[in-house]
């Protein structure tokens, strides 16, 4: 019995020996190259101020992009970042997208989740949400485009804007621009430019107010914002604007869905018949795209005057349900010109470059990242959140490493990534 | 001490690896000599190690050991600073022998129980590779009875047959997000009760060395209507699978073995081990509801792979032996199929040990085995997972052996 202790003690001895001898890896040390951290400020629309599932909301705003490039940017000196929060007892923000479940056919079932709003009363048409007040460090405003960003009445005219600013609709003064660059700053990141032909695609062309910024005054307005934001020093990163017709929004309704769909009832249905944007009426192709909002709209097939809605040259699908040929086009062309601007005027200025419109190409035609498979799937590709544009956590974190890679290969810093596996995607009930 | 010894037969034995899952403990002796003993009869594992050299050993005995085996694996993502580690779990692999039938006939007789496969690689639930995987435990133990035959007095042939009881248990986050923002999980277990065959010969040559070859056969474990358990979201429940099919191929392995004898006291014995791998070309779920998770294959395709062993065994008095042993063990997995469950490369193993004969019948046998695995930097062509594997074992062994 005694050897047999003595036997026992030299194994837990070993053991515990055992337990102290991990393997190591080589050490890393992240360095911050030839950039400054410590003051990053984020500059952009919707996708920077963690815009999802058709809302900003609290959830959204604590995974933005830049919130998670600023954790990791306290790795080689960044320091604290401030993001306008939505307090908790206000959490739903401005009300956004929630998943209830499928219905019997299988479509999804969503719903507005907006039980503790921080909406204040409007200024004529324009909601209001409560201010913020305190340190800002990501100045994301949903739905400003690039030709806001010199508007001063801007602040009366946008919500998301007016909450950031002191003063209230409509007394503001102070345009975009000239607001974000007010404090200084040593680095920043600049992703604007998307809501600039955005609101004319998701709008399927149709609204009038809503048309594409000019080519020039793109160019013109992308070389002021980058001189504005540089002109002090400061480093900072760009974006190029990703193809808002490889988004989820314009490829879940199809052509071939909605026969399918019809056909389930009505089998002899062979042409879905559409109103274009220049008013004519034609039968639907596979280069048309319809949008997203059709999905639950509950109106194809649907008669007025005894005519199926969608299904006769006499009562075609309307203009704003559908991005025809034609206008997509001009969406691509645009996209294009936008990018193009954008990817010379980083490098005049020597700043890194994303390119976001070829990483969610990439990351949409369907990867595997840490074994989790994502795609442009609307729900099930884990990357676009419920409003078919804006992106998931998981999405947003994605981007958030494109950005750091970005970063570190112009600067020759090493900010480390984040592990975007610690990142959602659509919740499920 | 029988008790104890009946405990650690009894309790459910967890297991690390030595090349892929392939685990090469089955003797302490031979385990403290880097795992060589194909061509030598040291004890009751020969039939294990060469069932022809079963009919050579010179007493009867019965024995039976442990090996805890440590296992600690470090990953780091390339681009992240962050180092995790797999969680400490101690694995203990069993081996248990008897030798039958009197030495001073042709034929004898044996039995082994032994655990050639297994692997227990748990991580963190919520680690950079959990929708890879989060744990997988394996393990086949094998049940041998054998028969040795010695032809002439210089020639043993042996062999038996081969009843391998399986056991898998693979979990892993499945890339669902459920209401309260956590990833859905899947669990997947099974057994497997399959046949197989290790046969062997065993030459004493004129010269004074000792020569084995043995083969021991594959065996394909064969998983039917495994328990699939999806925790996931209540919208998709109806939709999940609830069993699976699956196979494993536990390669066969052929070995040749010398021993060398320079002094009376001295015993050499140098091995190579050529395991076919090549069979595992996948592995693959087959579910019996595919509304959400299609069937699985995910490639693996291993090729064959060599280990070589030497090992030294000195009587240095009538009580103690020393032992000491070296070996290099190749890879089976080739470049972009590093999976995280066994995160292999080419190792080095070191080991020593020593036994003491406490009196004429009763032997221990102690031994520690030390393996380094190759730092090994991948990106898995099936998941995307990119990173730096770096693995390190510790693996104390007893037995103790009862002679007659």
């Amino acid at each position: 019995m005694k050897s047999n202790f003595i036997y026992k003690s030299i194994f837990a001895v070993a053991l515990l020996g055992m337990a102290s001898c991990k393997p190591e890896l080589k050490e890393i040390t992240p360095t911050k190259g030839s950039a400054d951290f410590s003051r990053y400020i984020a500059v952009g629309n919707s996708l920077t101020s963690g815009y999802a599932d058709n809302g900003l909301f609290l959830d959204g705003q604590k995974n933005s992009y830049p919130g998670m490039i600023a954790e990791q940017m306290k790795a080689v000196g960044g320091g604290s970042f401030s993001t306008p929060f939505f307090k908790d007892s206000e959490a739903d923000g401005s009300g956004h997208l929630v998943l209830k479940g499928f219905d019997a056919k299988g479509l999804p079932q969503i719903v507005m989740q907006n039980t503790n709003l921080a909406v204040r009363p409007e200024s004529g048409a324009v909601t209001l949400f409560t201010k913020y007040t305190g340190d800002l460090n990501n100045y994301g405003v949903p739905g400003i485009k690039l030709l806001h960003i010199t508007v001063p009445q801007y602040g009366n005219l946008n919500g998301f804007y007016e909450r950031l600013l002191p003063g209230n609709a409509p007394g503001n003064t102070t345009p975009y621009l000239d607001f974000v660059t007010a404090n200084p700053y040593t680095f920043f990141s600049m992703w604007l430019g998307n809501n600039d032909i955005l609101g004319y695609a998701s709008s399927g062309g149709a609204n009038p107010a809503d048309q594409p910024t000019p080519k020039a005054t793109f160019t013109a307005l992308y070389n002021l914002a980058a001189n504005k934001m540089t002109d002090k020093g400061a480093k900072g990163v760009v974006a190029t604007i990703p193809d808002v017709l490889g988004t989820p929004y314009f490829n879940t309704v199809t052509l071939a869905s909605i026969l399918a769909t019809v056909q389930a009832t009505a089998p002899t249905v062979t042409a879905i018949y559409i109103k274009t944007g220049a008013n004519v009426t034609r039968a639907a192709t596979a280069q048309d795209y319809f949008v997203l909002p059709l999905l639950s709209a509950g109106v194809i097939g649907v008669p007025t005057g005894g005519i199926p809605y969608g299904l006769h040259p006499l009562n075609p699908i309307e203009s704003k349900w559908v991005l025809d040929k034609d206008e997509a086009a001009i969406v691509a062309d645009y996209t294009n010109a936008y990018n193009t601007t954008i990817k010379s005027v980083a490098a005049a200025k020597g700043l890194a470059l994303v390119d976001a419109y070829a990483l969610l190409k990439e990351y949409g035609a369907g990867k595997d990242v840490n074994g989790v498979r994502v795609s442009a799937a609307f729900i099930t590709g884990n990357i676009f959140s419920l409003d078919g544009i804006h992106l998931t956590p998981l999405g947003y974190s994605i981007v958030a490493n494109e950005f750091i890679r970005s970063i570190n290969s112009k600067y020759g810093s090493s900010i480390p990534i984040v592990d975007v596996t610690k990142y959602r995607g659509v919740k499920f009930p | 001490m029988k008790k104890i010894l009946l405990s650690f037969l009894l309790a459910v034995p967890i297991l690390g690896y030595s090349q892929s899952f392939q685990v090469n403990l089955q003797g302490q002796k031979q385990t403290a000599m880097g795992g060589a003993g194909t061509g030598v009869a040291l004890d009751e594992a020969a039939v294990f190690f060469n069932p022809g050299a079963v009919s050579f050993l010179k007493k009867n005995g019965i024995q039976a050991g442990i090996s805890p085996l440590y296992l600690k694996t470090a990953f780091r993502e390339n681009g992240s600073n962050i180092t995790e580690y797999n969680k400490d779990k101690i694995a203990t692999p069993v081996m248990g022998y008897a030798v039958f039938g009197s030495p001073a006939n042709r034929l004898r007789f044996g039995i082994g129980i032994y655990t050639p496969f297994g692997g227990a690689m748990h991580w963190k639930e919520d680690w950079t590779g959990k929708y890879t995987v989060t744990s997988l435990d394996l393990q086949a133990i094998y049940i041998q009875p054998t028969l040795s035959l010695k032809i002439t007095d210089n020639i043993g042939i042996g062999g038996g047959l081969v009843y391998s009881l399986g056991k898998v248990d693979l979990r892993r986050a499945v890339p669902i997000t459920k209401s309260n923002g956590e990833a859905s999980t899947a669990k997947l277990k099974g057994d497997a009760k399959d046949f197989g065959w290790n046969a062997g010969i065993y030459v004493q040559t004129v010269s004074g060395v000792s020569i084995g070859i043995t083969h021991r056969s594959q065996i394909t474990a064969t998983v039917k209507n495994g328990d699939a358990i999806f925790d996931v979201p209540d919208a998709l429940k109806a939709s999940m699978p609830t069993k699976f099919n699956a196979e494993l191929p536990l390669p066969a392995t052929t070995s040749i073995g010398l021993g060398f004898y320079p002094s009376e006291k001295t015993t050499i014995a140098v091995d190579a081990n050529w395991v076919h791998w090549s069979k595992y070309k996948e592995l693959a779920f087959d579910y019996d509801n595919n509304a959400r998770i299609p069937d699985t294959k995910s490639p693996r395709n291993y090729h064959d792979a060599a280990a070589l062993r030497l090992g030294i065994q000195n009587q240095t008095t009538t009580r103690l032996a020393l032992r000491a042993g070296i070996a290099y063990a190749f890879t089976p997995v080739g470049k972009g199929y590093v999976t995280p469950e066994v995160p292999d490369a080419n190792r080095l193993l070191l080991s020593a040990g020593l036994g003491f004969k406490a009196s004429e019948r009763f032997l221990i046998d102690l031994s520690f085995l030390y393996e380094n695995v190759k730092a090994r930097n991948e990106t898995n062509i099936e998941t995307g997972l990119s990173g730096e594997f770096k693995t390190a074992a510790y693996i104390p062994g007893i037995s103790f052996s009862y002679k007659w």
